[in-house]
């Protein structure tokens, strides 16, 4: 490589570079809810900027080989669990979490994936024969035997929380009579949004997913549910880029039009709206036309009914819900950099006390606890919020995303809730007090 | 987009001061940060000023007050007071501030072997603040293997002659390395690191335990126990420090105390958990990620304030905005290419040296350079004016006017030399809450 190529190839990774711009400072060491409890991750800053001087200055010595293949001091960045958090806090702007992913992708390219980290990736087929055979998968899935089974060949954790597939997808609940194709006679933007349900409302929680609609067509909007497969952030997350960009790719030809028509795209996925947004650009390099139209058009379903309200049209007759709910933001909801709207839609309905514990992770952070050399790490991150959530005595809590609402469910006895199922009882009990009423 | 009566841009101690004291006026109050400042790296103490010939923080402010275009000759009054409120503050979430204005600068020690002059300290490190008394030994002991803190090379440096500043010292300065439990195995040993060991009330018994032995045996060695203090490393808990502290003073034999280590600094974190608690419990909002920017419209107000987010901007509109970003080293203030001095959030204009070298042939010149001076020149009520021109003429006039300043980004202070920068801080973030609310509450806001 020649050094025009080099220069070429890093000014176009502006991700990489940031490292660059760290001071040294150690704000990311004291956020990274990682380090704090495992001494098997020395610190974004280590795995971070300070690798990457080594990771890019070993390009500029002669006979080194291609960035792609530019190793890292040691494989300690695999511990990152890519919550984000160092790059919140660092004041510098550096790309600390975004440099940590690539860095462990780089590790494990030209390596054929670990088994695990390729079916942990697959959400979609996992999610389609979990479905189809969802009796025997759910009992398998939640037998001590073949959980200890799987512990041992897969290394996915027996203890790890994984979800119950739904015998019948959101796709199919919905029926054949919904608008899935793009027609000329939609209802214009004002008047239609396109649903992104994910993986997790498709396969696993299609009541979510209902709920969603229920909040949106109730707001007057027509909800259009184009074809679509995984977001592609549980490949990118492990490594998996390739694969990544071809989920990436069938997305974005099924939902550019419907961007570019002025159409905005819900999700009631934090993770998968924040991939939508940002991942593709950032992590997978796809910053064409397709790429931007559709990350400038999505939207968070908490973000996009606070959006509603702020501009007079979200429907505000909310029932009374008495009752104290605690509420944690996922790690992928900060990096929105949207506030926390889930807790001013919450002020807005009549007795419903929302606690937020301003605690930073619950320890998931999609597969990451799923596995099983990092399960004990992930479950010692998320502790205080569970000892919290146990304290509080509540039955129920709500956060914005699956993985974690499933962690906490796991580790706590509350019942986990999607902010918009709350918003749906609340829509209930205005209707029921309103029947009650002569 | 957000709404607030007032958006606060600084999340340092003036920034966080200044939400506070909003959330408190009943005012409600978005913080937005493009990251975490210099708390995360500062001492966690609370310097008012330390200026040469200052016996008390009251002496250094009364010489800074005289000084022409010092922030102080607009915060001076106030800060007793607002002293007061943030220990208040600070209490009640647990942290405690020992000492005042008019108790006497004292020397410290630090992790380099040197000492500090300070004041108003963490409880932490309230035990080095004592006179030392005859023939009183100080043990310098840490942790081995932890590499931020070297008893012997710290003990070396504080038995140098002029080390503790013409106040009395130690009798003697003794250096300690204690093997303790599970830390030998670790591959990663940071101050942070040990500060969530000593979180953990069973390790941290047999740890202190352990450093309480090692104390004796030493004595042993010496010839019988002496007066004397304990210097340790600022590790004694982060999420559970007062306990931490209490079990050290209760199980050491010696009086200990906590020295600052380079950064992370762990009481700078305790400082700012208890401001942001704080900021919480009042219901204010804390969003922290990316630079914020605005501008200034034609009647020279700030309606909104934008902030990158992934895929569309976070814009928060408000009445009145607190500009907190620090100054040159917080990234409030921007050098660009040619070498002009810009303010990052508005584009205020900024008083400081243009077009000269910034480059000195001696960096710790003691008259100073001009680049520590730089900042934004405001009014008394620390609203954003053009700079101070020399000579007679009209004050320069206001350019924003919802908008005030606070902390170390206001112009005339030289913060490093001085040691104004938390006095500075509190009073600007005080005086720049209580206009704020004023100003969005007002008709106009």
């Amino acid at each position: 490589m020649t050094i025009a190529e080099l220069v070429a190839e890093a000014a176009t990774s502006a991700i990489g570079l940031s490292a660059d711009q760290c001071l040294k400072c150690t704000v990311c060491q004291t956020v990274c809810p990682v380090a704090r409890v495992t001494d098997l991750f020395p610190g974004p800053k280590y795995a971070g900027p300070q690798a990457q001087r080594v990771r890019l200055g070993s390009l500029l010595s002669p006979g080194s080989g291609p960035l792609s293949l530019v190793p890292s001091p040691d494989r300690s960045v695999d511990y990152c669990s890519g919550c984000g958090w160092c790059t919140l806090a660092c004041p510098a702007d550096v790309k600390v979490a975004e440099l940590n992913n690539r860095a462990r992708a780089v590790l494990r390219s030209g390596h054929r994936p670990r088994l695990r980290d390729w079916l942990l990736g697959q959400t979609d087929l996992t999610g389609r024969l979990g479905v189809l055979a969802a009796p025997i998968a759910n009992w398998s899935l939640h037998n001590r035997l073949v959980r200890a089974l799987i512990d041992r060949t897969l290394r996915i954790d027996r203890r790890a929380p994984l979800p119950r597939f739904s015998n019948r997808t959101l796709r199919s609940r919905l029926g054949r009579h919904r608008r899935s194709t793009w027609t000329a006679d939609a209802p214009p933007p004002d008047r239609a949004v396109v649903y992104f349900h994910g993986c997790a409302a498709n396969y696993y929680e299609p009541h979510v997913g209902q709920a969603a609609i229920a909040v949106l067509e109730r707001n007057g909007f027509e909800v259009i549910v184009p074809p679509q497969v995984c977001c592609g952030l549980p490949l990118i997350s492990n490594g998996l880029y390739g694969a990544a960009r071809g989920k990436a790719g069938t997305n974005l030809a099924s939902l550019a039009d419907y961007a570019r028509a002025g159409y905005r795209i819900v999700g009631t996925s934090t993770s998968c709206t924040h991939t939508l947004k940002a991942e593709y650009r950032d992590m997978l390099d796809l910053d064409d036309d397709d790429a931007r139209v559709v990350a400038g058009a999505t939207w968070d379903i908490c973000e996009f009914l606070l959006d509603l309200h702020e501009h007079g049209r979200l429907d505000t007759n909310f029932g009374r819900l008495d009752r104290v709910l605690p509420y944690h933001a996922p790690c992928q909801l900060r990096s929105h950099g949207i506030g926390l709207p889930a807790l001013d839609l919450f002020a807005l309905v009549p007795g419903l006390s929302a606690i937020d514990f301003d605690h930073d992770c619950c320890g998931i952070t999609g597969t990451y606890g799923l596995k099983s050399e990092k399960y004990e790490i992930s479950m010692a991150v998320g502790a205080p919020l569970f000892e919290q959530i146990r304290a509080s005595g509540a039955s129920e809590a709500a956060c914005d995303s699956e993985t974690c609402r499933w962690q906490i469910a796991a580790a706590t006895t509350a019942e986990l809730r999607h902010p918009v199922e709350i918003l749906v009882e609340a829509y209930e009990a205005y209707e029921a007090h309103e029947a009650a009423t002569p | 987009m957000a709404r607030a009566d007032v958006g606060v841009i600084g999340a340092g101690l003036a920034g966080m001061v200044a939400a506070i004291s909003v959330a408190e006026a009943g005012a409600t109050v978005q913080v937005l940060a493009a990251g975490h400042a210099t708390t995360h790296w500062a001492a966690g103490c609370v310097d008012v000023g330390a200026t040469p010939g200052a016996y008390t923080s009251r002496d250094a402010l009364s010489q800074l007050v005289g000084l022409d275009g010092h922030p102080y000759r607009i915060l001076a009054g106030g800060l007793a007071a607002d002293l007061g409120w943030l220990r208040a503050v600070l209490a009640e979430e647990g942290l405690l501030l020992v000492g005042d204005l008019d108790d006497p600068l004292r020397p410290i020690p630090t992790a380099i072997g040197a000492t500090r002059r300070a004041a108003i300290v963490p409880d932490g490190m309230s035990a080095a603040l004592q006179p030392w008394s005859d023939g009183e030994v100080l043990v310098v002991c840490g942790p081995a293997g932890f590499r931020d803190f070297w008893p012997t090379a710290i003990a070396a440096g504080l038995r140098r002659p002029g080390s503790w500043r013409g106040s009395p010292g130690p009798a003697r300065v003794e250096a300690l390395s204690v093997e303790l439990p599970g830390l030998s195995a670790r591959h990663n040993l940071s101050g942070l690191d040990l500060a969530g060991q000593f979180d953990d009330p069973a390790w941290r018994s047999v740890a202190l335990d352990a450093i309480g032995r090692a104390v004796d045996e030493r004595w042993r060695r010496l010839g019988g126990p002496a007066a004397g203090r304990l210097a340790l490393p600022a590790v004694l808990g982060l999420r559970d420090h007062p306990a931490a502290l209490a079990e050290a003073r209760a199980r050491l034999p010696l009086a200990p105390f906590e020295v600052g280590l380079v950064p992370p600094s762990v009481p700078g974190l305790r400082l700012f958990a208890a401001l942001r608690s704080a900021l919480r419990r009042r219901g204010g909002r804390l969003l922290i990620g990316e630079p914020a920017h605005g501008l200034i419209d034609g009647d020279g107000r700030v309606s909104e304030v934008r902030v990158p987010a992934a895929s569309r901007e976070f814009v928060l509109s408000a009445g009145a905005f607190i500009l907190a970003t620090g100054g040159i080293a917080g990234g409030g203030i921007v050098a660009d290419r040619p070498g002009s001095l810009v303010e990052a959030v508005l584009g205020l204009p900024v008083e400081g040296p243009a077009d000269e070298p910034w480059l000195r042939a001696d960096p710790f010149d003691p008259a100073g350079h001009p680049l520590e001076l730089a900042g934004i020149r405001t009014d008394e009520a620390l609203r954003p004016t053009g700079p101070r021109r020399a000579g007679p003429g009209p004050a320069p006039t206001v350019v924003a006017g919802n908008v005030r300043v606070a902390g170390s980004l206001l112009a005339g202070q030289r913060y490093l030399r001085e040691r104004c920068g938390d006095g500075v801080a509190l009073a600007s973030g005080r005086l720049a809450a209580a206009g704020s609310v004023a100003t969005a509450g007002s008709p106009a806001g």
